[in-house]
């Protein structure tokens, strides 16, 4: 076994063994969802073995290792940062999912209606009722308004019963 | 803060999504609906200090960007013309009629085989079997594109096809149209008149010049430029005996920009112009098919082919000024977009994309594919985008199957980490077949992908020039975003 650290990443979370080809990232519970640890995993699954493991309360770990055994340093720290995107973004797609339901829904439902020849439940008319502009309380960009605005846009109960976990990115304005 | 705002407005803008363009502020809503705005503009729209009764507050109302004027109504009806497209089920059916090729293409993305492999021609059965799935789509109009490998090498079971296409589309009371993409190589006079006594519309490939397209694709003994420009001539000679409008009838060819095409957009334009095609769509290498296998000769970094297509799109532009009549497709369909208000339905920059919900590929094993970049996946040994077999499969099953599901809801921009904050986010698309293929997912991570790098840059230029405001540009632009319809390849019943 040689251990192997990465630059660029936290060498208590990634960690590499060259004679096994594998890389391990320990990954945050309360950052990631687990639904987004195993979307990231699969899509590893044509070039690694993949192995989910549960080190600790509160976390889970992903070794990736190359199928072929063959991986280099180049190659390992590769993987484990395409791993580490791909879980970013895994996670973040599955909050604008939620977010944007309606109106992938109702796009999703036309083109399978307009597929089919039934009519959409929902349809695109339905959008009538959609607020356009509500969704600008949402801000991705942080340009319309500032985190102090947003805040105080809410009652306190929203406040409270919102308040993100610690940690959590949103969690230190 | 963007263009130094100090204290943003909740109040004032309406949603919207910002992108900075060499200085200036492309502001786009849900619906795209845009404005291009300069720092001080932007400044004042970010902080909700722009005068009612101003210049700058018209454009920002006739944007629908004013949260206290916005109108739903005219919202919704822009964000229904612009998905028009979802309408109607898949109208473009590729039939893989063989996978012979009598040429030899360094990039080939079809995945070739020698002319020897019969094996690899469709049969007149499952020909039939997959006109009669194309039939059962409720689209009014169906296209079938004979593809390959190379179509001629199987002439004789396209001519089936077409023949029993017509009856079929005829008796369902549909109208159809009939596409062949073909390197022209094995045409003659007999087959020729045969596709133009029906009506089939011709495609083929030119690489550029001599020179480079002979060197990208090769054929035994001869020059493929020269057999390709040989059947241009004579199918555009044809149109005119025939009595159509050579402006609008004629042969269009496809381009593949491989790294050596990057230094030589003019010439390629010229060759282009010479042929007397309309239409060059600069598009980029993709990674189905076999140019894997040769990426190190062919493939480049995407600012190079960036700056490619500035300086190339530049110069068709100038050309048009001078009165030439040639559009670049990338731009067209964008600017139809963003200008018109309208999609011009290209499969791949939709959102969602057009993978089996617009486009389904037949093999010529009757195999049925969503799009034919999934067909090519089966061909390099993926099999994620596999539907079911002609003969098996019902329209409606293929219609449903979870697979076309996931890719709509994959595909669609407001579902995609980056796209959901673009700007250009009403304007593009990104296939999820695609990103499967370079990032092994179907939703794909945007800020890695080529093909978003591609999307933004070309959009950057297109805002660029919309800024800048040319009356000529914008004359060229305008006329750019006009579809002619090619009525007479369509053949209605009745
Ligand atoms: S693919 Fe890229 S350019 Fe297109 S909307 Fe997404 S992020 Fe923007």
């Amino acid at each position: 076994m040689s251990t192997l650290m990465f630059e660029g990443f936290p060498k208590d979370l990634v960690v590499g063994d060259l004679a096994d080809g594998s890389v391990t990232l320990t990954v945050d519970a309360a950052v990631y969802p687990l639904e987004a640890v195993y979307g990231a995993a699969y899509i590893f699954i044509d070039r690694c073995f993949v192995l989910l493991d549960r080190p600790k309360a509160g976390s889970v770990s992903v070794t990736l290792t190359d199928k072929k055994g063959a991986a280099d340093a180049g190659a390992l720290r590769q993987m484990a940062g395409e791993f580490a995107n791909e879980l970013l973004t895994q996670a973040w797609r599955q909050k604008i999912v939620e977010e944007n339901r309606v109106l992938l829904e109702t796009v999703t439902m036309q083109a399978l209606a307009g597929a089919t020849a039934t009519p959409a439940e929902p349809s695109l008319d339905d959008l009538a009722n959609f607020d356009f502009t509500e969704e600008a309380f949402d801000d991705p960009l942080g340009i319309a308004m500032s985190w102090e605005e947003k805040y105080k846009k809410k009652t306190p109960a929203e406040v409270a019963g919102e308040a993100p976990a610690e940690g959590a990115p949103e969690g230190k304005p | 803060m963007l263009a130094g705002i100090e204290k943003p407005s909740v109040t004032f803008p309406a949603f919207f999504r910002v992108r900075e363009v060499s200085g200036s502020f492309v502001v786009t809503n849900a619906q795209g609906d845009w404005v291009v705005l300069t720092a001080p503009e932007f400044k004042a729209f970010g902080e909700g200090t722009v005068e009612r009764g101003t210049d700058l507050w018209d454009r920002l109302k006739v944007a629908n960007l004013i949260r206290s004027e916005f109108d739903v109504p005219a919202a919704v009806a822009r964000l229904k013309k612009r998905m028009k497209f979802l309408e109607n089920g898949p109208n473009l059916h590729m039939l893989i009629v063989t996978l012979r090729c009598n040429e030899t293409c360094v990039y080939c993305h079809a995945s070739r085989a020698d002319m020897e492999a019969v094996q690899t021609d469709m049969s007149a059965e499952v020909a039939e079997k997959s006109i009669e799935l194309a039939l059962g789509s409720p689209s009014p109009f169906i296209t079938i594109e004979f593809q390959g490998g190379e179509p001629l090498v199987n002439f004789k079971v396209v001519k089936h096809a077409i023949e029993y296409g017509q009856r079929r589309a005829l008796e369902v009371g549909k109208s159809i149209e009939f596409t062949m993409v073909s390197n022209l190589a094995l045409m003659d006079e007999e087959k020729l008149s045969f596709l133009l006594d029906h009506k089939v519309q011709i495609c083929t490939s030119i690489d550029g010049p001599e020179h480079l397209h002979d060197k990208q694709r090769k054929l035994i003994a001869s020059s493929a430029f020269k057999a390709a420009v040989h059947w241009i001539n004579r199918i555009n000679q044809a149109y005119i005996e025939r009595g159509l409008d050579p402006s609008l009838y004629h042969v269009e060819a496809l381009l593949t920009t491989t790294r050596e095409a990057l230094s030589r957009g003019r010439e390629i334009v010229d060759t282009y112009k010479s042929l007397g095609c309309r239409a060059l769509h600069l598009r980029p290498i993709d990674p189905f098919g076999f140019v894997e296998k040769t990426a190190s000769r062919v493939e480049y970094p995407r600012e190079e082919y960036l700056k490619f297509y500035r300086d190339t799109t530049d110069y068709i532009i100038e050309l048009n000024k001078k009165g030439e009549q040639i559009l670049e497709r990338y731009a067209a369909i964008f600017l139809t977009k963003i200008l018109n208000g309208e999609d011009p339905n290209f499969l791949d920059i939709r959102s969602p994309s057009g993978a089996g919900i617009s486009a389904i590929a037949y093999n010529y094993d009757g195999l049925v594919f969503a799009g034919d970049e999934a067909r090519m996946m089966h061909e390099t040994g993926d099999d994620t985008f596999l539907l079911g077999r002609v003969g098996e499969l019902t329209y409606d099953a293929m219609m449903k199957h979870p697979t076309i599901r996931s890719l709509v809801l994959a595909s669609n921009v407001n579902g995609r980490p980056d796209c959901v904050n673009c700007a250009y986010n009403p304007y593009c698309g990104v296939d999820g077949v695609h990103t499967y293929k370079t990032q092994g997912s179907i939703s794909g991570r945007m800020r890695e992908s080529t093909v978003s790098a591609v999307h933004k840059g070309i959009m950057d230029y297109l805002f660029e020039k919309i800024r800048e405001n040319d009356p000529g540009t914008m004359e060229v632009f305008r006329r750019w975003t006009i579809n002619r319809a090619r009525d007479h390849f369509v053949q209605v019943p009745g």
